[in-house]
């Protein structure tokens, strides 16, 4: 991407402010082996339904109305096939047939494409649709050049999460184990819709603070059900738990390997040593104490 | 008070996960975040090595952290469809060990990426 990028799409996402590093460290402001000239050698696009600080980098803004970014998508996919695309049905989506065109043809005609795809196209109308269509987009423009897509990832580690979802279970998140084997849905055994349908009976949570962050359906069925959190400190979700373990903060009392964006795994380095046991620690015991109480029960 | 520097240090607030900070900590608290970006900056600082915060709660009311682990145990243990979720404010060794435990105790296992 540094090296050879010179098409550089973010799709519903604000890095300047969420990601603050990311245009100067690893994107549009790098000199690569293939882009000498930096940021000149590079063209940015920025694809959302507001004018958020980010457009003030990028080379071409596209505005979406709010909730159409699953019709832009495919109609840009029309669009890079050569399809016949009516320009009433993408005038509905806030941009024009000959904006898509355009895009369509810098995508088509650059050397290595990346698209960078945000919680705003991945947590809106559409939410898993319109992430399939933005890595089928991707997928279909490699008929032409090199292109790659990329989710903007917002916390931490959910990356590794990813990866050692897949490496263990085959596949990504949203794995439900409970015949003794992987099962892949999403939708269905996503934590939000089983919360919201009150499908589980019970919640660990980890590295999160749903009571915060979910809505309110999924928030009650938390309290409702017996819920453990593992966090360094007491947070909303703890609130409602019936169960709270204060842990060490990762890669600031606690040691470990976490992800980053594009899959390169980094060790941590701790500066403080706490009083607080590890993550890794406390699931292992948690996992230890059921083995043996399933144990007893067979 | 013994300063610590830790060069090339990593930050784990957003995905970037920029591994070239350099921290200067006094044991307590991280006092200087050289090359964090503003996100980063309160991350580093918005944590200390106080024991702020009890070890664990039951119900609210102070508990052991084994007292805690005997507990969510057998919570897991009872229920027909446990979920364990977040894994992103975590490491990697934590994540593989909240696999292990959703396939013993037969549950469901699920990240930030669901959403």
């Amino acid at each position: 991407m540094k090296n050879r990028a010179d098409l550089i799409i973010y799709w519903g996402g604000n890095p300047a402010e969420c990601h603050p590093r990311h245009f100067t460290k690893y994107t549009i402001m790098q000199k690569g082996r293939f882009i000498p000239n930096g940021r000149k050698g590079r063209t940015m696009v920025l694809v959302d339904i507001r004018e958020t600080p980010s457009a003030k980098a990028a080379d071409v803004f596209l505005q979406v109305r709010p909730g159409k970014d699953f019709e832009v998508l495919t109609a840009l996919r029309a669009v890079v096939k050569g399809q016949r695309v009516d320009a009433a049905a993408v005038a509905d989506t806030g941009l024009s047939l000959d904006q898509l065109t355009d895009l369509a043809n810098r995508m088509k005609a650059c050397r290595f494409g990346v698209l960078f795809f945000g919680m705003g196209l991945s947590m809106t109308r559409g939410k898993h649709m319109n992430s399939a269509a933005a890595l089928t987009l991707a997928a279909e423009l490699n008929a032409f050049t090199k292109f790659v897509a990329m989710p903007m990832r917002g916390h931490g580690n959910v990356t590794g999460a990813d990866v050692i979802m897949r490496y263990t279970t085959a596949f990504p998140f949203g794995v439900n184990l409970s015949r003794g084997y992987p099962r892949f849905n999403p939708g269905e055994f996503s934590t939000i819709d089983l919360l919201v349908r009150g499908d589980n009976d019970a919640t660990l949570v980890l590295g999160a603070d749903p009571g915060a962050t979910m809505p309110q359906p999924a928030i009650r069925h938390l309290s409702q059900t017996p819920t453990i959190v593992l966090d360094p400190k007491v947070t909303h979700t703890s609130r409602l738990a019936k169960v709270h373990i204060t842990t060490a903060a990762t890669g600031i009392t606690a040691p470990g390997t976490v992800y980053r964006m594009d899959e390169i795994p980094l060790p941590l380095k701790p500066p403080l040593v706490g009083p607080y046991p590890t993550d890794e620690d406390v699931m292992r015991r948690i996992r230890e104490a059921a083995e043996r109480k399933a144990h007893i029960a067979a | 008070m013994n300063l610590t520097v830790v060069k090339n240090a990593t930050c784990t607030f957003c995905g970037c996960v920029c591994d070239d900070i350099e921290l200067h900590a006094d044991g307590t608290r991280i006092t200087e975040t050289k090359g964090a970006c503003i996100l980063g900056q309160s991350w580093f600082k918005n944590h200390t090595a106080e024991h702020l915060y009890p070890d664990a709660l039951i119900d609210g009311k102070e508990a052991t952290v084994d007292e805690a682990v005997e507990a969510a145990a057998d919570i897991l243990h009872a229920a027909h469809l446990p979920v364990v979720y977040g894994l992103s404010n975590t490491t990697c060794e934590a994540q593989r060990e909240a696999v292990h435990l959703a396939e013993v105790v037969g549950g469901v296992i699920d990240s930030h990426t669901s959403l």
